[in-house]
């Protein structure tokens, strides 16, 4: 038993190394997935969330896609998907996906600036609409 | 034809029942004739998914929309390649999918074992019909029959996903359904050990070769994905830390830990309950990615389906398959006592049993941030998910941990190794490691994980190489072979060792190649027809690229719009590219096709970001050609494709069985051939018939 | 109508497969098969590769003397142990002489022993390099391994063995 006491030792030393990589890594790496309702009734009370990482989805609001133009972004404004009272403007850089429209599920990553817009990195178009499609959409 | 595959599934859940009912009971009394029923029950299971699965592709071929899968995944103008894909497209037909695979597995397993290692077979027959009829149950109760009818007939379906029409997409998904389905071989052989109670190394012997084929499609299956990935979702990456992704890989890397494992079992006689629970974790960690891809559970790019009877169905499943396997694990606790203990910190044992630990801390982080979403919504009631970062800061480090660890394994001796000896084996790769390192550090890198990776995969390099250099010499000195001869007995006499160092290096040009990713170029630039850009390769080359105009076409499918790209390097003409964005009419879905230019060493790789006017270019305006690209120099990415087909060579060595294993001689006959031989030797008898 | 008699065959084939060895009184074998290797040959097997794999890696030069020598006879005492116990179980299984060998390992189990020969025949050929310990060719003048000059080489027959 002695013997493989030292094992033991090993395996628990094995196991902080990797605790520890995982505890640094979600602490750089946290992001926090909210509503658009949730995350606007929370920043008011809450200012630390213009710091944090973010993923929130929503629902791009018909008609407010602006594509980007040189040196511009582009541009939309989300609403949440169960009150579209809810809404906040998008800004986003990069490119977006092609299953991307005006009035697609979305799901976006990047933070909430202090002037209420909120600075995607990425933008993902939500796949349950996108791979498959319910009987009554299929029924129009 | 679809009628007789809806009958053949409803009759293949009592068939499965009443076949894992018999093969328990007559496991229990020593009744052969019930055995026999349940065995053939399994061969009647997989003729009836056959039938199932040709009702569905017949489905597909007769655009029969009025069922809701057919009507979901297909349509009219799809090409009939596309359609017999159908079968694994959505959630539906994969599962049909999954059991038809494992039935032919199982199918095999038996019909091998029919006359052998017959003790195994009644509870072997009795696991695998178990987890079929498990599937049969999914199937038909949990809302996903793939024969659901709707109200009505479409006239038309929604047509397949445009992204999923690539080649490496219809491979990706039945190569991983593959290597999932094959390890309920060596899980049902490893329960049936624990219920019979013949714990040897006898399990282990006959499914290693079914261990081998499960990593074989798993392996594939992911870099199928990763191929898949990289050419047609556009973002110009292989890996993006996706729940489906990690999914996959989590079953790879325990099974990874369990091929090292077993052999410290089969050698040294340890680690006994280690490998069942590792067998059992494999097993659950399959059914789990094939869960986590059908269920929604968590938000993911490609996750499809929402259903919470599924959800519930499966994790009663996985809840169950984990307590027995624990309980017999504990029932059988005396059984499976070490029969040695590890001697030294310096020894094989010792260096495998630290991959071991670090594969599966490298699951278990993987496994932290793929449902930490979860984990946190059921603690603070919020969900927080963790991003590539969080992954990458884990698994990095540890990769390179368990990089090294390659290199160092197979060198030190099995018990005990001497200090003397390390440092005898350990000079040369060290200094060549080393010399890399100071080599990229004077060209100017200061990259510094890919530096280390970099140096380190040159250490793992020269080691196996040596490992090579040294086997053959000394056979050809033995032997007195030449040394192609001589490395040719090598490998075949030896093919799991020799196979395995392949591997190994395949997984060094993996890394590396992943390592060319801190590498990367990307530029992005709107143009106008007859504009140029300029980019330079991490290499030192330029690349030139002039965007020559746009091409505008509609075919009985799709809009297209093609832009053309010429390539200089150098100023040295390089060809052209083409990039191009696509609108599907059936579902009005756009998708883009990148252009991509590999060469060993670096892909040039062309995204048509965007059309300023879509519209006026499908009018064929001459003024609204103007479009943003962006443009990528990916340093080392086709390493992943040549280092993937490595690791499938090394593995099919690994497995290619030798002569027949029931071939018997008697004694004098076997030495009177063997004893003309050991000086001249020019008889190749490949060893190593694992009997399998 | 064509598919409603396709049904019926299907159930009625399918059900008649499944029930047929209980009817019949056909069984499948259960026991362990007398062809197999037991768990007693099993064990003889790897020691025997284990020791193989001491004389390969003590050729190759990965092991040094001192190593090998306390390795090997750990090694052989096992492997002695293993095929005592095989004897014995096969002693008393079988009376009949020819039989004794019919099982799918043996012949792996002799090639491993051929190999093993060959191996420890191949070192008795051999320098050992007072240096490092590796093993060189007879009649070689450097050690492969690390270079150093080989004094034995000098007094020895620079060829025959070499070629073997």
């Amino acid at each position: 038993m002695k013997k493989n006491s030292r094992f033991y030792i090993g395996l628990v030393g094995v196991a902080l190394v990797v605790t520890y990589l995982i505890w640094t890594g979600v602490s750089d790496a946290m992001v926090y997935y909210l509503t658009p309702q949730e995350l606007l009734a929370r920043v008011s009370t809450d200012p630390s969330l213009h710091e944090v990482g973010l993923k929130v989805s929503g629902r791009v609001v018909p008609g407010s896609y602006q594509p980007a133009r040189e040196d511009e972004p582009h541009r939309f404004v989300v609403s949440d998907l169960e009150n579209s009272e809810v809404t906040f403007p998008v800004v986003y850089e990069d490119l977006l996906p092609d299953t991307f429209t005006d009035e697609v599920e979305v799901v976006l990553e990047g933070r909430y600036g202090p002037d209420g817009v909120f600075e995607a990195v990425t933008v993902l178009t939500k796949c349950g609409s996108r791979y498959e499609a319910t009987p009554e959409e299929l029924s129009t | 034809m679809t009628a007789l595959g809806e009958l053949a599934l409803w009759i293949a859940l009592p068939i499965s029942v009443w076949g894992l009912t018999l093969a328990f009971i007559g496991g229990k009394t020593d009744r052969g004739d019930l055995v026999l029923s349940a065995e053939r029950s399994v061969y009647v299971v997989f003729f009836l998914l056959i039938l199932t699965s040709l009702g569905i592709i017949n489905a597909f071929l007769t655009d029969s929309f009025q069922y809701w899968y057919v009507a979901s995944y297909s349509s009219r103008e799809l090409e009939t390649y596309y359609k017999f894909s159908g079968l694994w497209a959505g959630q539906r037909g994969s599962l049909v999918f999954w059991a038809l695979l494992l039935a032919l597995f199982s199918s095999v397993a038996v019909f091998q074992n029919r006359r052998k290692n017959r003790e195994f077979m009644p509870y072997v027959t009795g696991v695998l019909l178990t987890i079929l009829a498990f599937f049969f149950v999914v199937l038909l109760f949990a809302e996903v029959n793939p024969f659901e009818r709707l109200p009505f007939v479409p006239a038309d379906g929604q047509g397949l996903n445009p992204q999923l029409q690539n080649y490496w997409m219809t491979m990706h998904p039945p190569t991983l359904y593959l290597g999932f389905t094959a390890f309920a071989i060596p899980f049902a052989f490893a329960m049936s050990a624990l219920i019979t109670g013949r714990l040897d190394t006898r399990w282990i012997v006959l499914t290693r070769r079914w261990i081998l084929v499960s990593w074989f499609f798993l392996t594939n299956g992911i870099v199928f994905g990763m191929r898949w990935a990289y050419e047609e979702l556009g973002w110009g990456g292989y890996w993006f830390w996706d729940p489906v992704e990690n999914a996959s890989l989590l079953p790879w890397l325990t099974a990874t830990a369990f091929l090292h494992s077993i052999m410290i079992q089969e050698n040294r006689g340890m680690l006994k309950v280690w490998n069942m629970s590792l067998v059992i974790l494999t097993f659950l960690l399959t059914v789990f990615a094939t869960f986590l891809t059908r269920s929604g559970l968590i938000e993911s790019v490609h996750s499809f389906a929402e259903n919470t009877t599924i959800a519930f169905i499966f994790l009663a499943f996985m809840g169950g398959v984990l307590g027995v396997g624990i309980l017999l694990i504990v029932w059988r606790l005396p059984h499976l006592r070490s029969e040695n203990h590890i001697q030294s910190f310096l020894s094989r044992e010792a260096s495998f049993l630290l991959n071991n630990l670090i594969l599966l801390g490298a699951a278990f982080a993987v496994l932290w941030g793929t449902l930490f979403p979860l984990i946190t919504e059921g603690f603070t009631g919020e969900q927080i998910s963790v991003g590539p970062p969080f992954f990458n800061a884990v698994n990095l480090p540890i990769g390179l941990v368990l990089l090294a660890l390659v290199g160092i394994g197979p060198v030190i001796a099995w018990r005990k190794a001497s200090r003397r000896n390390l440092t005898r084996n350990f000079a040369l790769p060290i200094a060549l490691g080393l010399g890399v390192l100071v080599g990229f550090l004077i060209a100017g890198v200061r990259e510094g994980m890919a530096l280390v990776t970099f140096a380190v995969s040159a250490f793992v390099t020269t080691i196996i190489v040596v490992e090579f250099w040294k086997g053959t010499r000394a056979r050809a000195r033995i032997e007195g072979e030449g040394y192609l001869k001589a490395i040719t007995h090598l490998v075949s006499r030896n093919r799991r060792r020799w196979g395995g160092y392949i591997v190994h290096v395949g997984v060094v040009v993996v890394f590396t190649a992943f390592a060319g990713a801190a590498f990367d170029v990307e530029v992005r630039q709107t143009m106008d027809p007859g504009e140029s850009v300029s980019i330079t390769s991490p290499y030192g080359h330029t690349y030139d690229l002039t965007y020559q105009g746009l091409s505008t076409s509609r075919s009985q499918h799709m809009w297209q719009w093609v832009a053309l790209m010429t390539v200089q390097r150098n100023g040295e003409s390089a060809g052209a590219l083409t990039t191009e964005k696509r609108h599907y009419l059936v579902n009005q879905q756009q998708a883009t096709e990148v252009g991509i230019r590999s060469t060993p060493l670096e892909d040039l790789y062309v995204i048509l970001a965007g059309l300023e006017d879509m519209q006026g270019a499908a009018d064929n305006d001459p003024d609204s050609q103007r479009a943003t690209f962006r443009f990528l120099v990916n340093p080392l990415v086709g390493w992943i494709w040549y280092g993937g087909l490595i690791i499938s060579i090394g593995t099919l060595i690994a497995l290619w069985p030798g002569r027949p294993a029931t071939r018997s001689v008697t004694r004098d006959a076997a030495v009177a051939a063997g004893s003309g031989s050991p000086a001249g030797g020019p008889t190749p008898r490949p060893t190593q018939a694992e009997v399998g | 109508m064509g598919v409603f008699i396709g049904g019926i065959l299907v159930v009625v084939g399918v059900v008649a497969f499944v029930l047929h060895p209980i009817v019949a009184q056909r069984s499948a074998p259960l026991g362990r098969l007398e062809d197999e290797p037991t768990e007693a040959q099993a064990r003889k097997r790897i020691a025997l590769m284990a020791l193989r794999d001491v004389e390969y890696e003590f050729a190759t030069g990965k092991l040094d003397e001192a190593d090998y020598g306390s390795l090997k006879s750990e090694l052989a005492a096992e492997a002695l142990e293993a095929i005592r116990v095989e004897e014995s179980e096969r002693r008393e299984a079988s009376t009949s002489a020819g039989a004794e060998d019919r099982h799918p390992g043996a012949v792996e189990l002799l090639e491993l022993e051929e190999e093993i020969e060959a191996y420890r025949a191949g070192l008795r050929q051999a320098i050992a390099c007072e240096r490092c310990g590796g093993l060189n060719e007879m009649g070689s003048r450097f050690c492969a391994n690390c270079g150093t000059k080989l004094l034995a080489a000098a007094g020895q027959g620079s060829e025959g063995a070499g070629e073997q």
